[in-house]
């Protein structure tokens, strides 16, 4: 039987060095539905990904990848659980030495046996479905920042995965690119039927196509629910953030002595 | 001191812990059996690793031999020995000179394009899509240029020797004018295969060895910003040369050494 959660992180603790990243983190991230991890620069979304995609080892803690613990299993299984995830990285992540086609089509050519005109005709469909089927022969140093992110995301499609994860879509994308996404990753979500992990701190984009939204701060979810519920609720931290509000629980200055103090005082 | 102590035995730990990480990495490495379909990717690295590397190859085995056949050529005349300049020549460049100076200029033009290529890869995040997409880096990346480069060095060595005797006797015979029959029937007489060339040749795959593993290693583990690259490739040819100096003292003396 399918379960209901493709992602289940049950009481996540990961330390590097110094700094506790999640402290007992929980959450569940439901099948077929887009759900967005948000939260302020540096507080481990990107970390978040790198350990439900086997990358990190956390310090305890699970993370079961459709019911089975991520964090158990052995490189193999390792390997053989990660055909199912298509990721999306900030840097897009082309390999630069294949064009777009031979981007598109790497995960083809390593994991299936499929002849070599069935791997085109698959080919173009994705890169038909990012918009990009006539940029096939360019290499990813001809391309600009959102179409890079556009054949990455053919690529992550490229086995018809059951989860897709990106790693900050909208970062550094133009109003257009920024559309372009925004409606790819929702056609994808619900055209391929898959499930849909995006973390990102834009919030209105990612309030516009998420279902269900968590907001992590200090290793921990501080607040969930849909973008409405959000929106309103009670918490201040969380308002601040929905808001960004420049001042609030996370405050504008950063630790100082009086100001006052600080002008009248002696140059050293 | 207290703090002097610390230190010196964190940064042993940390040595100890990159060597385990690095003798992890080659045994996985080393492990590698190419599917149907990855053998291109090995071709290609012996492509780019030992056939680019040709050109500086042939140019530096050519002056080196041209000039060890001009000093033999001065000193043995003196003795009107000019007919061992072909064994002398023989000798020094299968035994020493021939895996040495490839090593040093394989680890010089490869080891740092090595190093480069996968820190580039591993900076970019290529390593980790890779890994993230369930295909291994060590197996698609690392293992085919560390096989590359196990294969091309000792060819490349066979090259250097035969290219820098073909310099010596350019300078040593038609441009000396030492006899040409005395050149060849000198070292027809002084080289033995297996005592000469077939050392030589362990020499070179062992020097291939340890260069390609420290160039892949480096640029696996190497930070992955700009300057960490930078680092690596530095380290890379650095450590490299050092290593292949001291481990062909040692060769040399298992070897040859009369104890």
């Amino acid at each position: 039987m399918r379960q209901d959660y493709v992602i289940e992180v049950e009481d996540l603790c990961f330390v590097r060095g110094e700094k506790v990243i999640f402290d007992h983190l929980n959450l569940k991230i439901r099948r077929g539905a887009i759900t967005a991890v948000m939260g302020p620069s540096g507080t481990g979304k990107t970390t978040l990904l790198r350990v439900i995609g086997g990358q990190l080892k956390p310090d305890s803690g699970r993370v079961l990848l459709n019911g089975k613990d991520v964090c158990t299993m052995s490189r193999d299984e390792l390997f053989r659980a990660r055909r199912d995830i298509g990721m999306l990285f900030q840097t897009s992540a082309l390999f630069t030495d294949m064009n777009v086609f031979e981007n598109v089509a790497f995960p083809m050519r390593v994991h299936t046996d499929l002849p070599e005109d069935t791997i085109r005709d698959l080919v173009l469909m994705k890169l038909n479905a990012v918009g990009l089927r006539g940029a096939r022969d360019l290499k990813p140093s001809q391309l600009s920042g959102g179409m890079a992110r556009r054949v990455a995301l053919a690529r992550a499609i490229a086995l018809d995965p059951d989860l897709i994860m990106y790693d900050e879509p909208f970062t550094g994308q133009d109003p257009i690119s920024m559309g372009v996404i925004l409606t790819l990753i929702r056609d994808l979500n619900d055209a391929l039927g898959v499930s849909t992990l995006l973390v990102s701190h834009d919030i209105h984009e990612t309030a516009s196509i998420a279902d269900y939204l968590f907001v992590i701060a200090d290793g921990k979810v501080i607040g969930e629910g849909t973008p409405n519920e959000l929106r309103d609720h009670p918490s201040s931290r969380i308002h601040q953030f929905m808001h960004g509000d420049p001042d609030g629980p996370v405050p504008f200055h950063y630790p100082a002595d009086d100001f006052r103090f600080d002008l009248l005082s002696e140059v050293e | 001191m207290e703090n002097l102590l610390r230190r010196i035995g964190g940064r042993t730990l940390g040595r100890f812990q990159t060597l385990g990480r690095a003798t992890i990495m080659w045994i996985q490495a080393m492990g590698w059996i190419p599917k149907t379909g990855e053998w291109s990717l090995l071709i290609r690295q012996v492509y780019s690793i030992g056939v680019l590397s040709i050109v500086i190859i042939g140019l530096s085995a050519f002056a080196i031999g041209a000039v060890l056949a001009l000093q033999f050529y001065t000193q043995l005349s003196r003795f009107g020995a000019e007919d061992a300049v072909g064994a002398g020549l023989a000798l020094v460049l299968l035994r020493e000179l021939g895996p040495v100076v490839t090593g040093l200029l394989f680890a010089g033009r490869a080891g740092s394009a090595i190093t480069a290529e996968i820190g580039l890869m591993k900076t970019t995040e290529q390593l980790s899509i890779m890994e993230m997409m369930g295909v291994d880096p060590l197996r698609r990346i690392v293992a085919p240029r560390l096989w590359g480069g196990i294969i091309s060095m000792p060819l490349l060595t066979a090259i250097f020797n035969m290219v820098a005797i073909y310099g010596g006797v350019v300078v040593g015979v038609q441009w000396l004018g030492a006899d040409a029959g005395g050149f060849w029937s000198g070292m027809q007489s002084a080289v033995e295969p297996l005592e000469d060339i077939g050392k030589g040749m362990v020499k070179a795959a062992i020097f291939a060895l340890v260069v390609t593993w420290v160039a892949v290693f480096q640029g696996y583990d190497c930070e992955p910003t700009a300057e960490g690259m930078g680092l690596a490739t530095t380290r890379t040819v650095v450590t490299s040369s050092v290593l292949i100096l001291a481990i062909d003292f040692f060769l040399t003396l298992l070897m040859y050494g009369d104890f």
